[in-house]
């Protein structure tokens, strides 16, 4: 007899045994079938969960092409480099006299060169193809559309260049970039050896060295990585179960045909599948048109170019195996729990209590990972990165295990409150899981900003030094270049709007020999040259007069003033730059000088030295005088601080106008910062984006319920009430339980890096306070769809 | 029109479409206080548009709709929810049970939503379990009961809060017929014993045998049928 099986018997043989990789390939390609068969239902559900993680691969592919994005952008930076700290060189057909006249607009930066050839072999800077002529200039893209606008008047008063090209990108950071190469004459005799120079050449004058990176700065970027990725992973894995419940019904009907329930799973699989392939698409797709909407924006003054933006090669490849891996066995794990039974009905199994000793496990192995790494602090150098990475990453995976537990315990000891709580705590009681889901990655993204936040404020001290500036007193200063005629300028300054006081003090170094080199000086003072108001910011003198000259002494700095004030005495000026440079120029010390003591000046610093009215300081000491003007501004002014601006360029256009700050932050600390910030941002809009899918898909599968309850009279209040409470019950539980994990995470990371040990409240609370706006603005949107729903057109069934 | 004297609920010329589709076309009705009236017809003929309306669910496009002397079709919302929930009872085909509350609890629930503190409510609620024989049912969730036991726990939830008039649509449309004549004669049974009219939409002689006088409708237009006895 043949040993063919008959029909009827196949499947059933089939299914009786093991499933081979063929039978799975069988059982996902059906599933996958099955989600782009499914009418316009199943349509939307493959487009919904296509979307959601097309959003998480989008943001994964833009996150692996950020170190290339930072790489281009270092790159051009260094290759642009006009090293004007270099040896003097004398005028050669190749050199190139530049001179930085950088300067700020409303709080941007613009990136100013004044340039002159000397010889047809001129090295070009990158971006350009010539250089403008005196009075002309090249600009970025960005400052031409700044200047052509009603925005750019003030900076076009400070630029009164005329346009006559712009700059190519290979010559800019950034496509928001503002920069300038203005063509000047007569540059060289301000050469001074750090503002100006004479160049042959862009780009490092050496290669640049490998730098060990800081092992703090280190930790902050790996975790800043962790923090941010880890929510993307979450929220990946709950796109790929949108639309789970009625699946679920969906596959109780192939249960009747025939399938098994492991077959079931593997279909329900199947169109996870289809749904995260469809969803890589979509995430290329929307990689791609991000990358050219990333050339349009520009995010706490950082800028690209699309062409930055490639994702690394391996990383890309990471991801798209990974994302389709995750999305079948998510699928597999969520449907562990369930019973499709095969009569049309769904039956969850009666939920098994949550067991807490395994969710314990991962935070425990996380904070042991972290553990050999406390007290190393940043003198110790090196973390070890996998340690880490895993140590940080199974304490945010440790929120998503312990979440589900948390809710379970607490909503199964809620008490009965009015009907909307009522409502709400029984619908958690029977299924705290799908809640507890759809707040997990907020949680993670919480935690980890939270832990982020208190090792930024921890480490702040170390990297923001106070400059020792008084921004009580004075608000803005003008540094002249060297020989710019002192009080004709401080007198405009003072008819500039917004201006309330000027403080100018001009300043040069004395000695007593010349400064030519190999003959240092053996003594050496600082001259100071200012009107008698402006003397009495840096001195306190018994009388004043324009013509006095006085001995300030009592400061920290008065170099050799005593010594060399003698009635009579040559004393030689500073002339290794400037318009002097090389010339030897003399002051002789006056009959009659009169005593100062020396008080606590604008800069913060108490030097003393030589004090000059201006009758006193004779055309040589001009020539050689580096102008500061220090301005008091009223901030009320508005464009107080353009206005500045543009009289320091009128008086020079190497001026330079600087706000004051009482502290400097470290940039690669602040550059962290802003990462953090913008990546935070996007990870909770995204989640913010799949909670209201997920509520949305709640609220349809309810329709009937919620029409039934209206009917017999219930209050739409009491039903929008309610579902609020539904949402804010696991939120709140959520961001209590992410609130501790974050605190512990931060504690740890700062006794990793030897910090002090405190908590930043007010970004505890900030991000927790984010965490719940996202979820109110969730609960918010969701109530019109609600209100819709709860018509009575739910109760129609024909 | 004026109602029928001694009506409790009297409806005329009720018109109401859904699009293109004419749902009620001129359609009469009337309940006297006690009355089981059971409303027939073939599927889309328009007998639960016709509940719906009369329950103040739906708005009619035309006509009036009396409810002890008072309009309901000029009523505002929230004055046909509080009359939903103080005054009128509803069993539906499915559904209707709130999955994740106790079976004590749904039935407590209408005469929460009137304000009756917790433990009052779920004391009635338990009388009327008791009444329709699933008081050994309170505390489990719809889901864990049978389809029979769950409308008759849908009817101690309609008849909780004393209601004059009971809407019933297919109560016992998802039932098979043991049980649905059990449902059935709870249902007719307790609502005349609390002098509760019944409205009952159904397409099952058998079902609609348990009523006092039949309306048929058709084409969206209602007949008054004599009952043969």
């Amino acid at each position: 007899m043949s040993a063919r099986p008959s029909p009827a018997t196949a499947p059933t043989e089939a299914l009786r045994a093991a499933p081979s990789i063929p039978q799975w390939a069988r059982d996902l390609r059906m599933g996958a079938k099955f989600a782009v068969t499914g009418g316009r239902e199943g349509w939307v559900r493959l487009l919904l969960t296509a979307v959601g993680v097309g959003l998480g691969v989008a943001l994964l592919l833009l996150t692996t092409a950020i170190p290339s994005a930072l790489a281009v952008r270092h790159q051009r930076d260094q290759d642009r480099q006009d090293y004007t700290y270099g040896p003097q060189r004398p005028k050669a057909a190749n050199t190139l006299v530049i001179g930085d006249a950088d300067t700020s607009y409303h709080g941007k930066d613009v990136r100013g060169r004044l340039v002159e050839p000397e010889g047809p072999r001129a090295p070009i800077a990158p971006g350009l193809t010539g250089y403008p002529a005196p009075g002309d200039m090249v600009v970025s893209p960005a400052l031409k559309e700044l200047l052509d606008s009603g925005d750019g008047r003030l900076l076009r008063e400070r630029l009164p260049y005329r346009i006559v090209g712009t700059i190519g990108e290979s010559g800019l950071i950034g496509s928001h970039e503002l920069a300038y190469y203005a063509g000047a004459k007569n540059l060289a005799p301000r050469i001074n050896g750090w503002q100006t120079a004479r160049i042959t050449e862009f780009g490092p004058q050496q290669p640049a060295r490998a730098e060990s990176p800081d092992p703090v700065l280190l930790l902050l970027v790996l975790v800043v990585f962790v923090v941010l990725l880890m929510p993307v992973a979450v929220f990946i894995a709950a796109a790929v179960r949108f639309g789970g419940e009625r699946r679920d019904r969906r596959l109780a009907a192939l249960r009747l045909v025939g399938s098994d329930s492991h077959m079931t799973r593997r279909i329900a699989a199947g169109e996870a599948l289809a749904g995260s392939l469809v969803g890589l698409v979509f995430g290329t797709v929307f990689f791609l048109l991000g990358r050219q909407l990333a050339g349009s924006v520009e995010v706490m003054d950082v800028s690209v170019f699309p062409s930055y933006l490639n994702p690394a090669p391996a990383l890309a490849a990471l991801v798209a195996v990974a994302v389709p891996a995750a999305a079948v066995l998510v699928t597999l794990f969520a449907l562990r729990g369930v019973v499709i039974e095969p009569l049309g009905v769904v039956r969850t199994a009666r939920p098994r209590r949550r067991r807490l000793w395994w969710r314990l496990l991962l935070p425990l192995g996380g904070l042991a990972m972290l553990a050999p790494m406390i007290g190393q602090g940043r003198t110790n150098g090196s973390f070890n990165e996998y340690l880490v990475i895993g140590g940080v990453l199974l304490l945010l995976v440790g929120v998503t295990a312990l979440l589900p537990w948390v809710v379970e315990s607490v909503v199964a000891r809620l008490g009965n409150g009015g009907v909307a709580w009522q409502l709400a705590v029984r619908r958690l009681q029977l299924s705290s899981g799908s809640a507890a889901r759809m707040v997990n990655g907020i949680a993670v993204a919480v935690a980890g900003a939270i832990a982020m936040q208190m090792l930024l404020a921890g480490v702040q001290d170390d990297y923001t030094k106070s400059t020792g500036q008084d921004t009580e007193r004075v608000q803005m200063q003008v540094s002249l270049p060297r020989g710019v005629p002192l009080i004709p300028a401080a007198e405009k300054f003072t008819t500039t709007r917004g201006v309330r006081k000027v403080t100018a003090l001009g300043t040069a170094e004395l000695a007593d020999r010349t400064w030519q080199r190999g003959k240092e000086p053996n003594a050496a003072t600082q001259l100071t040259v200012g009107t008698c108001a402006s003397l009495r910011e840096v001195a306190r003198l018994p009388s004043c007069r324009d013509g006095d000259v006085f001995v300030s002494t009592g400061g920290d700095t008065d170099g050799d003033a005593v010594k060399l004030a003698r009635p009579g005495r040559v004393l030689h000026l500073d002339t290794s730059n400037g318009p002097d440079a090389g010339r030897d120029a003399v002051w002789t010390v006056p009959a009659r000088l009169k005593q100062a003591r020396t008080i606590t000046g604008p800069i913060g610093d108490t030097s003393g030295g030589l004090l000059l009215t201006p009758a006193a300081a004779d055309a040589q000491v001009n020539r050689t005088l580096s102008g500061s003007v220090y301005l008091g501004v009223d901030d009320s002014v508005p464009d107080a601080h353009e206005y500045v601006r543009n009289t320091a360029a009128a008086v020079d256009p190497l001026a330079n106008a600087a706000l004051w700050a009482s502290t400097e932050r470290s940039t690669q600390f602040t550059s962290i910062r802003t990462g953090l910030f913008v990546g935070a941002v996007c990870v909770l809009a995204l989640i913010g984006a799949s909670l209201l899918v997920s509520q949305l898909e709640q609220l349809r599968e309810r329709r009937r319920l919620l029409s039934a309850l209206v009917a017999f009279g219930t209050r739409r209040r009491t039903l929008s009430l309610s579902v609020l409470w539904q949402t804010a019950i696991p939120i709140a539980l959520g961001l209590l339980l992410s609130s501790a994990v974050g605190l512990t995470l931060g504690v740890v990371l700062l006794k990793m890096v030897g910090a002090t040990v405190s908590v930043d409240w007010p970004s505890v609370l900030s991000m927790t306070g984010v965490g719940a706006g996202v979820v109110l603005a969730v609960t918010l949107l969701s109530l019109p769809p609600l209100l819709r729903l709860m018509r009575p057109e739910g109760l129609r069934t024909e | 029109m004026t109602a029928p004297p001694g009506s409790l609920l009297a409806a005329h010329g009720l018109r109401k479409t859904y699009g293109p589709t004419t749902a009620l076309d001129g359609a009469e009705f009337s309940i006297h206080p006690g009355e089981v009236v059971a409303v027939m017809g073939p599927s889309g003929s328009g007998k639960s548009t016709l509940l719906h309306c009369l329950a103040g669910i739906v708005t009619p496009d035309s006509g009036s709709i009396t409810y002890d002397g008072r309009e309901l079709t000029t009523m505002s919302d929230a004055e046909r929810s509080a009359l939903r929930r103080s005054e009128f009872g509803f069993v539906f085909q499915f559904g209707q049970l709130v999955p994740e509350l106790t079976c004590v609890e749904n039935v407590a629930l209408p005469l929460r939503l009137n304000g009756t503190a917790r433990k009052e409510a779920e004391r009635a609620a338990l009388a009327w379990m008791e009444r329709l024989e699933v008081d050994d049912l309170a505390r489990k969730r719809p889901g864990e009961v049978s389809g029979g036991q769950g409308q008759r726990v849908a009817v101690a939830r309609a008849l909780v809060t004393n209601p004059r008039l009971l809407f019933a649509d297919e109560p016992t449309g998802a039932l098979d017929s043991l049980n649905g004549e059990r449902v059935m004669e709870l249902l007719t049974d307790a609502a005349r014993s609390a002098n509760a009219a019944v409205v009952l939409v159904t397409h099952e002689a058998r079902v609609a045998a348990y009523s006092d006088r039949e309306i048929v409708v058709r084409d969206g237009k209602s007949r008054d049928m004599e009952r043969l006895v």
